[in-house]
């Protein structure tokens, strides 16, 4: 096990979410270095998805804790986790499909001191209006880092499945957080893609992003992160880099069967 | 014929107000609110309790006060806005679609049931009255130069509002009720406080319906149940989809075009053979005909070009790409 030098981005103790009778999460445990791409992985129904709805605040965790940047994240609602520099994407694209592309990316920042109602009636300072101009102007680079430059007017609901993905993904470019998650970027996307959503998931380290990746897509797991964290039935049964998990016997009997005899 | 045209002019501007205040809830933040109607309600009859004086009886209300007219409208929104507030806490709190219109409607048929049956506060199913040409006498105007002068306010009132949207509509804040409309989930995982930013909006699209409300009081002099069943409030849905959900231009249209018919239904109606003699019969055939054509307006609308006749328009930048080549990474 590679064990992180430095304070962890997340750790994830003891996380735990019943729904009835069935434990979706049952005491998960992880951390996930800073500065790296950490995957996550597991069947259908491991409590994947689960576990990050419960560590953006979208769910409430019966018990367990979650630390990020010294804070003790669980009960606190998803703006306040987003806020706090921790944001995370959907297995779908949700982008505001009714919004233009550039839009999606200038909107993607929050910024409280010009989103008020009176500021929207009296209208923004001069070092505000600055600050505004300046979001535009990187929404536009990053479009254009993302090839999406040419569709920048166009609604996002009008883009392709692969061309939500890297909204999405120039979304998160431009809130730059601490903490992304992203939640199965690579469904529904066409291979091709593939590389330059890796590129992009580099860009983000490089921007001072750590990054955790939920998703099936074994090759491309293999292809961008640094350590991997296996999920079974609501818990961590393994971690280690890529490579390492192969000969784990308990990884494969729950998940890599499939790969590993191809 | 002017005083017609005074009077839709009057109407028209009124209604205007109206359906920009909806525009916010339902236009922007995305909210089928069926509540609007008794924010503008509560409007109408706080001016009226604020104006008219103690009651005599056997009317009976509550207040009773001679306040100054625009001091009464202040007083009306901010009453809107509160009733709102109480209505957006619990209704917006979880509930989504079709699931907070059915509290909405619930809400609105609980104050229309509320203002009709308990006597005291607004004197029932009698209703108030008696505020005749507010502001009149400051300028001491006569009965036919107030009509003017009520039609310039009203117009004037709503360019303010109109004014007013347009900032809003182009604002942050603006952008960030669309978020929530177009999908909140993504809103809340890019640190928008869904409930408060709803609320925040659901209670300004209140304050702009209780405003109208307070002229609607003015125009009328009186405000009663049967000035306001809550279903009133589909007429503005009708107007503001039929001009475009979310373009406040395309809502001012809107409301001409719906605010003509509405006005010129009953009007040509008769026209049309046999109408006419079967009104006399029933004369309750010419209303439900209006209902059942803005039904059809409705209807047609949502299936051949539910964006509206203007739809909202986005910011288009204009500003050379910096590398147009698609796949540049």
């Amino acid at each position: 096990m590679s064990a992180p030098a430095t304070t962890p981005a997340l750790e994830v103790r003891g996380l735990t979410k019943h729904f009835g009778g069935v434990y979706a999460v049952d005491g998960c445990s992880f951390e996930a270095p800073l500065g790296q791409v950490t995957g996550l992985i597991g069947p259908n129904g491991a409590g994947k998805s689960t576990a990050i709805d419960l560590i953006s605040g979208f769910k409430l965790p019966d018990s367990g804790t979650v630390i990020f940047k010294g804070v003790a994240l669980e009960g606190l609602p998803p703006h306040r986790i987003s806020r706090l520099g921790l944001i995370r994407t959907f297995q779908s694209p949700r982008e505001w499909a009714g919004l233009t592309v550039l839009e999606n990316v200038v909107m993607a920042r929050w910024d409280s001191g010009r989103e008020g109602f009176l500021r929207g009636v009296v209208g923004l300072g001069r070092a505000d209006r600055e600050k505004s101009a300046n979001e535009l102007t990187r929404a536009r680079e990053i479009l254009d880092e993302f090839g999406l430059a040419t569709l920048r007017n166009e609604r996002a609901g009008n883009l392709s499945g692969g061309q939500k993905r890297l909204v999405e993904f120039a979304r998160i470019r431009m809130a730059q957080p601490k903490l992304v998650i992203l939640d199965e970027p690579m469904g529904g996307v066409n291979p091709v893609l593939g590389e330059r959503m890796a590129l992009a998931i580099e860009g983000f380290i490089a921007s001072g992003t750590s990054v955790i990746v939920v998703e099936h897509n074994l090759p491309f797991i293999q292809r961008v992160t640094q350590h991997v964290i296996v999920m079974a039935q609501g818990a961590v049964i393994a971690e280690g880099p890529f490579e390492s998990l192969r000969s784990n016997q308990d990884v494969v009997d729950a998940y890599l069967g499939e790969m590993v005899r191809q | 014929m002017t005083a017609y045209l005074v009077s839709i002019l009057t109407e028209g501007a009124i209604f205007g107000i109206m359906a920009l205040g909806l525009n916010v809830i339902w236009g922007w933040s995305g909210d089928f609110d069926l509540a609007y109607y008794g924010y503008i309600a509560v409007g109408a009859y706080m001016t009226l309790v604020l104006t008219v004086g103690p009651a005599v009886a056997p009317a009976q209300y509550i207040l009773g006060l001679q306040l100054p007219y625009p001091l009464a409208v202040a007083i009306a929104v901010i009453s809107a806005m509160a009733v709102a507030l109480i209505v957006g806490l619990i209704a917006l709190r979880h509930l989504r679609g079709i699931y907070f219109s059915i509290v909405t409607l619930g809400a609105v048929y609980v104050m229309y049931v509320f203002a009709g049956q308990y006597v005291p506060l607004f004197d029932g199913y009698n209703g108030l009255s008696g505020l005749f040409d507010p502001m009149g006498d400051w300028f001491s105007l006569d009965y036919l130069s107030y009509q003017y002068f009520f039609m310039g306010l009203s117009l004037a009132m709503f360019v303010v509002v109109y004014l007013l949207m347009w900032r809003i509509s182009g604002s942050r804040f603006g952008m960030a009720l669309r978020t929530l409309r177009e999908d909140e989930r993504a809103a809340a995982a890019f640190g928008r406080d869904i409930y408060r930013l709803k609320l925040k909006g659901y209670v300004l699209g209140a304050g702009v319906g209780g405003f109208a409300g307070a002229l609607f009081a003015a125009y009328l002099s009186a405000f009663n149940p049967s000035a306001w069943s809550p279903v009133e409030v589909i007429v503005l849905y009708a107007a503001v989809l039929v001009g475009g959900r979310g373009n406040i231009v395309g809502v001012a249209l809107g409301v001409l075009i719906m605010g003509m018919l509405v006005q010129e239904s009953t009007r040509f109606l008769p026209s049309v053979p046999g109408l006419g003699q079967l009104n006399t019969l029933h004369p309750q055939v010419l209303l439900a005909l209006r209902g059942a054509i803005i039904g059809l307006v409705l209807i047609l609308f949502l299936r051949f070009r539910p964006q509206g006749l203007l739809p909202e328009r986005r910011y288009v930048d204009r500003q050379p790409a910096l590398d147009a080549t698609p796949g540049n990474a």
